[in-house]
């Protein structure tokens, strides 16, 4: 049936090694033609088509197309049209491609998993007529071509083989390769550039704009701009040799024309400035740095710059702005960062990017400028001929190049999202940037639900402890419909040994595994998704809505599965016994938080759930104070909710949110679950539980946060976070109640972000949760909108024989990488909840202009970053270089005799600048300490705040903005 | 998942077998004049070398009146592998499989028959590329066979692993030392497939019971289609020897 | 040290299988069934598994009225009383050799079996029994014949015969027993000049022919005999005999004095005795032997 066939090959670790590997023939592998009467196909195993229709006039007559690798690789968009059927994909190509680019490579299979699309991937590598054996002397490259050529003609010759009405497609070789093409037309087989092709392609309008950019090759020079990069060769053997680095390159915020990249051997990341010293890196690029001598180095800059809003042509603005300031000024060693350039790229990290075009200032031009929505991408020129339509719209493009001579990289125009502006549009684009899955439900997830009458059958009930008779109630926040958890708490009989009134508390969770089950699509849809994200006016679910807002949703009086945890609990809240269950239960009530804490409040209520309600919040007063004790850290976020307008959808009002009693409550018994479970887990499953840590923050973290501290006069002890906590505590101005809470707001800053891991992956001491200082934690409690939890549930239920555990529960290997995708998820859809927030701000200051108060967070060259309190916005306060100083080794700014430092507050004018449809941003503009020729002056005659700014002459160091402020320490157990 | 690529979308395996299809073997009984038995065995670019020396007088510490006593040795050439690699005889790895080869090839043997006597099967794995163990105890078998030696049955061995394929689990048959570097669990499986019975079984990493049976399973389709082959083999061997042996007798 | 070497590849390898028309007979493989039935006995090669009665090594079935065998290719030597065996000491125990006969135990030669110089039968003492080492040590090649078998399978050999005894200067070769053919006389002088002991178990003894006064005379010349150098043109006849031994295993013949000795004839159109190591020669010397042994039963 096989015949077999051996290969040399050499590879180098360290010595030569010749590996010999097995290589069988076959000849049972299919043509996928329906046209093909000698393979013996079965009827589902057709994927061409046997008289396919040619689109395009250059090839008159039914074909295939054959592609070349380089035409996957580099016209992806062309082929994710559907213009392009009957292609048939060799595994030569298919295996380049996943060599050179898995995200390429996925795409492909993707299309040719589309059985619409009728690409067919033969395996020409194994099938005895077409393979090849490389010559001697002969490149890999140059192999793989003539395996192509092979395929290709054996493909022709078989097609016609038995046809003898020359009723058979042809084969059509689409490669951009010149040197190919030309040996293959000496081979007689019918070949074609993409571009040639394309261009006369009929019927499919905007083909061609997708076409991607030649490459230009790196060692051209005419007209270049940038310094050529290095060859892989050249980095390989510099990165050997340690005279250059390799790392992630991550362009600043701020500043366009700066960027670092972190690299082994240097504690801090290496820094990069200026067009040549990024010398075309993009963001997230993998790239190799040369680092400059010592004295070179120079330290970050501290202005904000932003890429000139019209198109300069190639040319490399001047950049003395930027490289004046950045003279190592003084000899603070603190500030010196190791400085280097871009030599080579190793890896692009291209993704596509949203954002707008910004058409040329010539009418008919086909060239135009896109400015990304991220900040951190260069601009991209394309080339489109529906700018027109184009300009209006919110579009996502591709990047294709970076060529020596062009000032931008290269891209093309992949598809329209909407007009700008429009809401829908609008949070397509966050949800695209932060690479959020958003799509629909396919229908195989969809197939996975139970019907929409489902009611919990008989037999599942008996398996269950049956807890419908007990009073359970749920607290949530108003309009909340995927209710993932329910309470219930109630005296039981006996008293422990030292005379205290025993509790039997229990908290059910929504159980959803009984829903979703292991290794089916709804399980992988939900595994991808991870988390459900919530945007102001959006909410992204995990789950399918019937689950998350029906099914599993705990609601009042309806009759539902739940997973629960049962404690027994004494009057001072401490924990008897634990006991975790599958139940049957039936909410009381669900309520809104306010709506418990009145119940809790009105003594006139002696109800089941009033009065289940006051020892829950009684026994959680005195949970919470025992976890303080312990040194959890209450740390501060500016968190506001929008006030929507039903109709519009609109945000109309925005406040900050209210915290009541009840909210930390239900926090306070989550928590308890959550560690409950996460040391059942530990327990029982030491390499594969699915846990939550909290690294302690390394000291560096707070150097600058500490020095501001100081300079108001407080000490802060970080040594421990019990210590930390206590001197929180304790800086209180009496006269500014606002200072504790921005105190703590930048302190969370400094904190690390808490990630999920794998039990098997850490040391036991590594388990820490630094900010709710347990030694084990874990996410239980909220199966509906995170897929931890799911997992959470799954090895809860296989600990205690609830439920069947299944292999890959188990795997250590993949229990770690989902760990990843469920940190990367859920980092990525905090980001996306952020980018609502700021969307939605700028939707309600479209019409409107605030005076408000703001406090100071951090001073630099050219600006102030401020917060509204109010709001929790923050962004710069742009600060002229003309009119104010700026005090670089104080850190303020200062204007006829006006300081501005750190914590200082201020009032603000807040407007929005829609001048820059891409970037509409909100501009804050000094009221108050009134500068003249600089503040703004209201036109009614403000009256003069009471509390002028109380100026200590202390040094005010300037806070470097962190990486570290994204970090979201305060655990919430609810939205 | 483990090794989600080792089955590309079309079905085939990295050397581009299907996953229940084996390896090409070769084998030759018979190889050397000096041991009682002996065979040569490929199994793909695996090849191994077995030799029996036996039945003979047990030495004195050994010896056991309830039957044969079997005495195997595994040892790895030093140029088996990618890199050259001295080992010395008698390391772990080569006394674990000692301990292995001489578990199955006692299920096989009919060692009642021959109370103090002793056999030894002596195995050099030449190249190694994957499955090593399992190419032992079917060369070691062969040997047996040309050796003389009642055995119940053939004793087969052969390896299997698991892949997964548009998310269903399918296992592959006969693990190759790409397959196996690749992580995932291979299951060996030494086995009298004609009796049905199993005589070892080892397992690389844990595997969960779920895909035990099918992983299972696999490996005993390859036990059996190995039996098939060897018996080929053996009654090929026969015929070359035998015919002479007939002429000059009448 | 010079001279040639010839190394060659495995795959240009001869096959030394000597061409034959003849039908094949029925293969048993090991764990085969041979028979449902009951009603037949279990000989060597089979077992009785299941009801049912299966080969337990590969070979041919051999019926004897109701008793089924299946003989293996080849396989340790299985002794018979009566058999004529080459055989090396392994041992001196207790009023016995331990003597190494390629059967599946050691077998045993006891003192009383021996005769002990002096030639008639006489008894033993405790003086024999101390200068047993002095008769028949360690390593030495003893002739002997099957005198017994015991219940566990090892044999008892006894010497007490003029032809049997130590065997002085020769060639020890061994081969597969099942190659030796069972012959009234396993004692041969050969044409040739050299005298050969092919021994059931395999082991075939060479040696330079003696005078046959010899036989008669006194000890101490025939020890003077043994020590003698055997002159170079016996040595080369012995050589020779043995290549050609050496031939017909390798294409798996049958042994006994007539295909040694057409061998041997066929043999003699390579003047040097090691150009007979050449593996064509060696099926040259096969082919043209089976030949003749093949018009040698058609006549």
């Amino acid at each position: 049936m096989w015949t077999t066939k051996t290969f040399l090959t050499k590879t180098k670790r360290g010595n030569i090694l010749k590996i010999v590997r097995e290589h069988y023939l076959r000849d049972d592998l299919l043509c996928g033609s329906a046209a093909c009467n000698i393979c013996p196909h079965k009827d589902d195993e057709f994927v061409l088509a046997s008289n396919p229709e040619s689109i395009c006039a250059l090839f008159e007559y039914p074909h295939y197309l054959v592609l070349d690798t380089n035409v996957v690789l580099h016209q992806m968009d062309v082929l994710e049209e559907d213009a392009l059927t009957n292609v048939i994909i060799l595994q030569t190509v298919l295996e380049e491609v996943k060599h050179q680019n898995t995200a390429i490579f996925q795409r492909l299979l993707e299309i040719i998993g589309n059985k619409k699309r009728k690409f067919y991937s033969f395996v020409n590598e194994h099938h005895k007529d077409t393979y090849i054996e490389r010559g001697p002397g002969e490149k890999p490259n140059d192999r793989n071509d003539r395996a192509i050529r092979k395929a290709a003609s054996w493909y022709a010759s078989h097609l016609s083989a038995n046809n003898v009405g020359g009723q058979f497609p042809k084969i059509v070789l689409l490669t951009d390769d010149e040197g190919n093409r030309k040996i293959a037309q000496e081979e007689g087989i019918v070949c074609c550039s993409v571009k040639d092709y394309i261009e006369n392609v009929n019927g499919f309008v905007g083909l061609i704009d997708k076409l991607s950019k030649n490459v230009i090759p790196e060692s051209c020079s005419k007209d270049a701009l940038y310094p050529a990069h290095l060859t892989p060769t050249q980095i390989h053997s510099g990165i050997r040799n340690g005279k250059l680095f390799q790392g992630t390159f991550h362009a600043s915020r701020d500043n366009f024309l700066e960027g670092t990249v972190s690299v082994n051997g240097y504690e801090k990341p290496i820094l990069l400035q200026g067009h040549i010293g990024i010398n075309r890196a993009v963001d997230g690029d993998m790239v190799a740095v040369e680092i400059f001598p010592e004295e070179e180095w120079r330290k970050p800059s501290d202005i904000v710059l932003e890429d000139k809003a019209d198109d300069p042509g190639d040319l490399l603005e001047e950049e003395a702005v930027l490289l004046n300031t950045a003279k190592p000024a003084d000899n603070n060693k603190d500030e010196i960062t190791p400085t280097g350039k871009v030599v080579g790229i190793i890896r692009r990290k291209w993704r596509q990017y949203c954002g707008i075009l910004m058409p040329s200032k010539f009418p008919g031009a086909t060239r135009h400028l896109f400015t990304p929505a991220e900040k951190r991408i260069p601009r991209v020129r394309i080339e489109t001929r529906q700018s027109d339509i184009l300009a209006a719209q919110r579009i996502l493009v591709a990047l294709d190049s970076w060529p020596r001579n062009s000032r931008y990289p290269l891209g093309h125009f992949v598809r329209a999202l909407g007009p700008i502006g429009d809401k829908d549009a609008e949070n397509e684009v966050i949800l695209l940037e932060h690479d959020v899955p958003h799509a629909r439900f396919s229908e195989a997830v969809l197939a996975c639900l139970p019907p929409n009458d489902w009611t919990i059958p008989e037999e599942e009930i008996k398996k269950r402890v049956d807890l419908r008779s007990i009073c359970i109630c749920s607290v949530d926040p108003p309009g909340c419909t995927d209710i993932d958890d329910a309470l219930h708490a109630r005296p039981i009989e006996g008293t422990t040994a030292d005379g205290l009134v025993k509790y039997e508390v229990g908290v059910h969770i929504a159980d959803v595994t009984y829903f979703v089950r292991p290794n089916t699509a709804l399980d992988k849809e939900a595994a991808a998704r991870s988390t459900t994200v919530y945007l102001v006016d959006k909410r992204i679910d995990m789950v399918p809505d019937l689950l998350s807002s029906n099914l599993c949703s705990l609601r009042g009086g309806e009759e539902r599965l739940a997973f629960s945890c049962v404690w027994e609990i004494d009057e001072n809240a401490n924990v008897l016994s634990t006991k975790f269950h599958k139940s049957v239960i039936k909410s009381a009530a669900a309520m809104t938080y306010e709506e418990a804490q009145i119940a809790i409040d009105d003594s006139a209520r002696q109800d089941q759930i009033a009065s289940s309600l006051r020892v829950l919040n009684a026994l959680a007063k005195k949970l919470k104070r025992k976890r303080l004790d312990n040194g959890a850290l209450l740390l501060a976020s500016p968190e506001i909710r929008f006030q929507v307008d039903s109709e519009t959808h609109d945000p109309i009002e925005v406040q900050a949110k209210k915290i009541v009693d009840t909210n930390s409550m239900v926090e306070e018994f989550m928590l308890l679950a959550n560690v409950s479970v996460a040391e059942k887990l530990a327990a029982e499953y030491p390499q594969c539980a699915l846990l939550r840590r909290h690294p302690a923050p390394p000291p560096a973290n707070f150097t600058t946060f500490l020095k501001a501290a100081m300079q108001q006069g407080f000490e802060i002890d970080v040594s421990t976070n019990k210590s930390f906590s206590a001197s929180l505590d304790k800086a209180q101005i009496p006269d500014r109640p606002f200072f504790n809470t921005l105190l703590r707001i930048m302190a969370t800053r400094c904190m690390q972000q808490a990630v999920y891991f794998s039990s098997g992956t850490k040391m036991q001491d590594e388990f820490y949760h630094y900010g709710l200082a347990c030694p084990i934690y874990t996410h239980f409690t909220s199966p509906i909108r995170r897929y931890a939890d799911v997992i959470v549930h799954r090895l809860l239920a296989a600990c205690i024989g609830e439920d069947v555990t299944h292999a890959s529960l188990l795997d250590t290997k993949q229990a770690d990488s989902i760990c990843d995708n469920l940190n990367y998820r859920h980092r990525q859809a905090q980001y996306a909840g952020r980018a609502s927030v700021a969307l939605n701000t700028h939707i309600l200051f479209k019409n409107r202009v605030e005076i408000e108060a703001a406090v100071v967070l951090s001073v630099k060259r050219n600006a102030l970053q401020v917060l509204i309190p109010k709001y929790g916005l923050e962004g710069p306060l742009y600060l002229p270089s003309d009119k104010f100083t700026y005090n670089e080794e104080e850190h303020f700014q200062i204007c006829n005799g006006v300081v501005l430092k750190t914590f200082d507050e201020l009032t603000v004018r807040l407007s929005l600048d829609s001048t820059n449809l891409q970037h509409r941003k909100l501009v804050f503009q000094l009221v108050e300490p009134h500068i003249p020729g600089f503040s703004y002056v209201p036109e009614q005659a403000m009256d003069v705040d009471a509390k002028t700014e109380e100026k200590k002459e202390e040094k005010v160091e300037a806070k470097k903005r962190k990486e570290a402020r994204d970090t979201k320490v305060k655990k919430k157990a609810k939205k | 998942m483990p090794g989600p690529d080792l089955l590309s979308s079309q079905g085939l395996r990295l050397d581009g077998r299907r996953p229940n299809e084996l390896r090409r073997i070769k084998c030759k009984l018979g190889v050397f004049t000096q041991p009682d038995g002996s065979a040569y065995l490929e199994q793909g670019n695996t090849k191994v070398l077995a030799a029996v020396y036996g039945p003979h007088q047990a030495a004195k510490s050994k010896s056991s009146t309830d039957g044969v006593v079997v005495n195997c040795q595994y040892s790895t050439a030093t140029f088996s592998t990618g890199e050259r690699k001295n080992r010395p005889r008698g390391d772990r790895k080569s006394q674990e499989m000692s301990m292995h080869l001489r578990q199955a090839l006692t299920a096989a043997i009919k060692t009642e028959l021959y109370p103090r006597s002793q056999i030894d099967i002596y195995v050099e794995v030449l190249q190694a590329d994957g499955g090593a163990y399992c190419a032992g105890v079917n060369a070691a078998t062969l040997a047996l066979i040309d050796a003389g030696i009642p055995l119940r049955a053939y004793a087969c061995a052969c390896s299997a692993s698991m892949a997964w394929r548009a998310g269903q689990p399918e296992p592959l048959l006969d693990v190759g030392h790409v397959e196996e570097a690749a992580g995932g669990v291979v299951l060996t499986v030494a086995a009298l497939p004609n009796t049905g019975s199993i005589a070892l079984l080892e397992m690389s990493h844990r595997l969960h019971m779920d895909y035990f049976d099918v992983v299972l399973s696999r490996a005993m389709q390859g036990c059996r289609d190995i039996e098939i082959i060897l018996d080929r083999a053996v009654r090929d061997h026969l015929a070359e020897g035998w015919t002479k042996q007939d002429i000059v007798t009448i | 040290m010079t001279g040639h070497v010839s190394i060659r590849l495995a795959s240009e390898r001869v096959n030394h299988s000597v061409s034959s028309s003849n039908e094949l007979p029925r293969f048993y493989t090991p764990g085969e069934v041979i028979t449902g039935m009951q009603d037949f006995m279990r000989g060597h090669g089979t077992y009785a598994e299941d009801d049912s009665l299966k080969a337990s090594v590969a070979g041919v079935m051999q019926k004897v009225n109701k008793l089924i065998c299946i003989r293996p290719l080849k396989s340790r030597y299985v002794g018979e009383i009566g058999d004529v065996v080459v055989g090396r000491v392994l041992e001196v125990q207790q009023r016995r050799w331990k003597v190494e006969t390629n059967s599946r135990l050691d077998s045993v030669l006891q003192l009383s079996a021996v005769n002990l110089p002096g030639g008639e039968l006489r008894r033993r003492s405790a003086e024999d029994e101390q200068m047993m080492r002095k008769h028949l040590q360690e390593g030495d090649l003893i002739s002997a014949e099957v005198q017994s078998v015991f219940s566990d399978g090892s044999l008892s050999l006894h010497t007490r015969s003029l032809k049997y005894g130590k065997l002085p200067q020769g060639t020890l070769m061994k081969v597969f027993p099942s190659l030796v053919k069972r012959r009234k006389n396993h004692f041969h002088n050969l044409p040739c000049g050299v005298s050969i002991i092919i021994g059931n178990n395999g082991f075939i003894w060479l040696s330079p022919q003696k005078q046959d006064v010899l036989y008669e005379g006194n000890k101490d010349e025939i020890e003077e005999y043994d020590l003698q150098p055997v002159n170079r043109s016996d040595r080369e006849t012995m050589a020779r005999v043995k290549n050609c031994i050496a031939a017909l295993v390798a294409s798996k013949m049958m042994l006994d004095d007539t295909s040694i000795m057409f061998a041997y004839e066929e043999s003699l159109k390579y003047p040097s005795v090691k150009d007979m190591l050449d593996p064509e020669a060696m099926l040259d010397i096969a082919f043209l032997a089976q030949h003749r042994i093949n018009n040698a039963i058609e006549e």
